[in-house]
């Protein structure tokens, strides 16, 4: 093996473990109450009593659903080794039927070896499904059917739905179906006939609590013992984070992380970017890395792109927020530029530039998306007719006019004397 | 020689098909490309080292120190990353050069080329299973991938296929070729220009489909890099996605943009110096760099005029008195910012100024020229003006504007405006600057076209007689009433360039309509250089 310094190994392990869910979840699926066990227990009751289920699990995005899901199939896979089959569909891939069923198709005939063929029909391939259930649930063989993005299967005319859960009604076949979705309407979305099929079984999937979140900061950052790093380096790299875990600066920046969005997909990327600006010559987390990573995660996109605005592009977002607070419905690229001169002509600006000139300036400002057109299918008009309306509002032009710099003070005039009157 | 050759042929050939077949032995011998290895996934043929990276682009040592370190060491996974900034601030060629001297491999498809799903499934499989699109299987792609759940599938394929690869490289690590390649056993995907995506028509699942690609995946030796002009607010989606770990490339600064643009000068004392006093001005209208250049190209031309020797380092002396040459042409030449030039080479420009000396210093000082800088054929000039007057006066004018004596009814009645129709006249003003220019049915356009060109006086002068179409179309002109096909064509080059856009139908009469683009400016120009009286049809309200 190269020798790499430890520092660096030690940077590989911690990215590793933040990228990879289950290693996450681990920690949270001990207590009986957890999501983990309550499904754990719905999926192998019914693999055991041989009987069919379905089950939802909602919660916001980033909240661990398939994570868990896959800690306990793996263990599942482990405790009855030739009792369950996966399936595994999402609905972003599969919404269409035909490629749904092809794709049921494609993973049944790889985990029995059969040979699968890609010209079947859609016919072949439910009626391929309808058989596979049969004999699973004659040799006493439960179907796993994962749905991820449940939501986009539930559009359009639900027939795969229908036709699964349907399928699950005859005595004969075993199969669960465990559904994933991020919206928490979504058993409201079904059909009256797919719902009526579907056991209301849900399971609510909510971001971490702020002791939830401490303790995994521990299970993610502290470098186990049992590796291969020199014991020297584990013992110093623990007790240096465990300092600063304890320093107040730190709980303060972590009470911010938790306070504007705590599911667990923000704090992992707010860890990652900690560990990206580890300095690689000193070998050590500190503070400053996490404050580091608090800015990144804390960004504020339109300001950024204000401040790349150049100051013809400033002139025309402040014609147009004049022209909005005068309450002209709508303007276009003729009315701003009659209220450019205007201005020109009561405040002797230098900066009066030629209409090509303002109308290449507009167009920048349409490609960063600061404004936009109001209509969509208007290819008819020129660019000068069309009307516009600006994406950003008063506070946000405000702050990007002062922070922007060298901005003319006439700018901040205008601005302020808008929100005066 | 195939004239010769066709008698012999018993079977009905095509022309081509029958000189195909004596191409068919050349092409054997052309040049036969060796077959893909991984050792092509890499960018550049040689690499560079740090020092080299940061000093090819001025202003982002910062981006790039964060960027390779959000790359992490060698084999370590990474969260996707989004990559936003604005264009031409470097965000492409640093991200592709960072990997040039990190001697990873990578894959890179860019959804400007990448124009459907369909392309840019099979670009990315073909890159990964090195298979080189080439005469031999027709040009055409490894494997057909039009739908996402099937380019999942490949693509897992393919992926494992090169990580194992990458991997017995890395056990071979001790031989001689391993300095040639790639390093580590991880493999990227570079998605660039992802806002383009918006505007295909599936893009409300194939947007959320690419960022959730990595968890869809499961694959830690995968890395995923999106690269976007905009940054990750303006992507929306209904149930929203995975959001990337976002990463923004500012625009240069004003400082950075002189160090950028001194980069590649021969003479840098001299082009600093030019930067001193046009810069700042210019910076106030766009910090582009590829707008910069070009627009400050031809200005450093005429601050070198005075210059005899190009080479010289100037001192304050001369400093000041280039710019006293350069002064009077800043103002106008930021009003040309944007302006692409007619590509006049010098020689011509240099003949008509010695036609017309006593213009020149007049067209010099104005900002807009005076005379159309391109060619129109007559026919589509009265054409244009004609779309023009169709847009802008009212179809119930035309009877009273057309008539026989060809001309308008110039007498104003001269009342004294009241506060009402002044009111009016505003309120009148402010429709035609919103609602822009209507429509017409083509039927109103080659009746005001044919009663144009009827009445024009077309007086052939001293400019005139050498162009070859104005001799050719005099005929035309003559004859009164007769609207060839020709027209019909002028008519569809000018909605291919523009100039009249075809708009919707009405749905009561069901035929097309069409609206003139073209300001009041350009028209008057044509119809300056066809000495046609447009203010006398033109509708004043």
């Amino acid at each position: 093996m190269d020798l790499k310094n430890p520092v660096e190994q030690a940077v590989i392990l911690l990215r590793s473990r933040l990228c990879n869910p289950n290693f996450i979840f681990t920690l949270f699926s001990d207590s009986p109450d957890s999501n983990y066990s309550k499904l754990k227990y719905i999926i192998s009751s019914s693999v055991t009593e041989s009987c069919n289920n379905s089950v939802l699990l909602l919660g916001p995005r980033g909240c661990g659903k398939l994570a868990v899901l896959e800690l306990v199939l793996e263990d599942l896979l482990r405790e009855f080794p030739d009792m369950i089959s996966v399936i595994k569909l999402n609905g972003l891939l599969h919404s269409d039927d035909n490629c749904a069923l092809k794709e049921i198709a494609r993973q049944l005939c790889l985990e029995h070896q059969l040979a699968f063929s890609k010209m079947a029909s859609s016919d072949e391939n439910s009626q391929f499904l309808i058989a596979m259930l049969r004999e699973c649930g004659l040799a006493h063989k439960t179907v796993l059917f994962v749905l991820d993005e449940f939501d986009l299967f539930a559009q359009g005319k639900q027939r795969l739905l229908y036709s699964l859960l349907d399928a699950m009604q005859s005595v004969t076949s075993q199969a669960v179906v465990i559904g994933v979705s991020c919206r928490l309407d979504a058993d409201q979305l079904l059909e009256k006939r797919v719902r009526s099929r579907f056991s209301h079984r849900k399971l609510l999937f909510l971001p971490p609590s702020r002791e939830d979140l401490q303790r995994l900061l521990e299970h993610a950052l502290l470098l186990p013992s049992g590796s291969d790093l020199p014991h020297e380096f584990v013992a110093n790299f623990n007790s240096n984070l465990l300092n600063i875990f304890a320093d107040k600066k730190f709980k303060d920046i972590m009470d911010t992380v938790f306070n504007t969005d705590s599911t667990f997909k923000q704090v992992l990327t707010f860890l990652f970017s900690a560990l990206c600006h580890l300095d690689l010559k000193c070998g050590f987390l500190s503070v400053e890395n996490f404050k580091d990573a608090l800015s990144n995660i804390q960004r504020q996109p339109k300001l950024e792109c204000l401040k790349d605005c150049s100051i013809l592009e400033l002139y025309i977002l402040v014609c147009m927020k004049r022209l909005e607070v005068r309450e002209h419905e709508t303007c276009n690229f003729n009315s701003i530029m009659k209220e450019y001169k205007s201005i020109h002509d009561s405040f002797q600006t230098t900066d009066y530039y030629a209409r090509d000139v303002c109308r290449r300036a507009f167009e920048h400002l349409l490609q960063r998306e600061l404004i936009s057109f109001l209509d969509n299918r208007g290819h008819g008009h020129s660019i000068e007719f069309r009307p516009v309306k600006l994406l950003i509002s008063w506070q946000e032009l405000y702050q990007g006019l002062k922070s922007y710099g060298s901005c003319p003070a006439i700018l901040y005039k205008l601005v302020e004397r808008e929100t005066t009157t | 020689m195939s004239s010769e050759e066709s008698p012999q042929i018993t079977r009905r050939t095509t022309r081509l098909s029958a000189a195909n077949s004596e191409n068919a032995v050349d092409s054997s011998k052309s040049c036969a490309l060796k077959p893909l290895s991984v050792n092509d996934l890499l960018y550049g043929n040689s690499p560079i080292s740090l020092e080299e990276l940061i000093s090819s682009f001025p202003g982002r040592r910062g981006q790039i120190i964060e960027l390779m370190s959000l790359l992490g060491p060698v084999n370590s996974p990474m969260f996707p990353t989004f990559v936003h900034g604005g264009s031409s601030t470097g965000k492409t060629s640093i991200v592709l050069n960072i990997f040039r001297h990190l001697r990873r491999p990578f894959v890179y498809a860019s959804c400007i080329t990448c124009y459907s799903p369909r392309i840019l499934f099979e670009s990315i499989l073909n890159q990964l299973m090195l298979h080189r699109k080439s005469d031999s299987n027709g040009y055409s792609s490894i494997k057909r991938c039009d739908k996402p759940s099937d380019f999942v599938n490949l693509l897992r394929e393919a992926l494992s296929g090169v990580i194992g690869t990458l991997q017995g490289n890395a056990e071979k690590a001790g031989s001689k070729k391993a300095a040639r390649w790639p390093n580590g056993k991880m493999v990227y995907l570079i998605f660039d220009s992802l806002n383009l995506v918006k505007e295909w028509e599936k893009s409300s699942t194939i947007l959320p489909f690419l960022f959730n690609l990595y968890d869809i995946l499961r694959m830690p030796e995968v890395g995923l890099i999106f690269i976007s002009n905009n940054s990750l607010d303006t992507y929306y989606a209904d149930t929203g996605f995975v959001e990337p770990f976002p990463f923004h490339f500012p625009d240069y600064s004003e400082d950075d943009l002189r160090q950028i643009l001194l980069k590649h000068q021969v003479n840098k004392n001299l082009y600093s110096s030019f930067l001193d006093v046009v810069l700042r001005p210019f910076c106030r209208i766009t910090r582009r760099v590829n707008e910069l250049s070009t627009a400050l190209l031809p200005l450093f031309k005429k601050y070198c005029e005075p210059l005899g020797d190009l080479g010289a380092v100037p001192n304050e002396d001369m400093k000041r008195k280039l710019y006293g040459h350069l002064q009077r042409h800043i103002a106008p030449s930021l009003n040309e910012t944007f302006r692409v030039s007619a590509g006049l080479t010098s020689g011509a420009s240099r003949s008509k100024d010695n036609k017309r000396k006593g213009i020149v210093k007049k067209l010099e000082a104005c900002t807009s020229s005076y005379e159309l800088d391109f060619h129109m054929s007559t026919s589509a000039k009265f054409l244009l003006i004609s779309a023009f007057l169709a847009s802008r006066n009212p179809a119930t004018l035309d009877a009273s504007l057309f008539d026989s004596t060809g001309g308008s009814d110039n007498r104003k009645r001269k009342r004294k405006s009241s506060a009402k129709s002044l009111e009016q006249k505003e309120t009148t003003e402010q429709e035609l600057l919103m609602k822009g220019p209507g429509t017409f049915p083509l039927e109103r356009l080659l009746a005001i076209f044919q009663c144009l060109t009827s009445v024009a006086e077309y007086s052939p002068d001293a400019e005139y007689s050498s162009d070859v179409e104005g001799q050719g179309n005099r005929a035309t002109m003559g004859d009164s009433g007769y609207i060839g096909s020709h027209v019909l064509l002028q008519l569809s080059s000018l909605c291919n360039a523009n100039f009249i856009t075809k708009g919707g139908s009405c749905p009561l009469e069901g035929s097309t309509r069409y609206r003139s683009n073209v300001s009041e400016d350009l028209v008057l120009k044509v119809a300056r250089s066809v000495k046609f009286p447009l203010s006398k049809y033109l509708y004043r309200r």
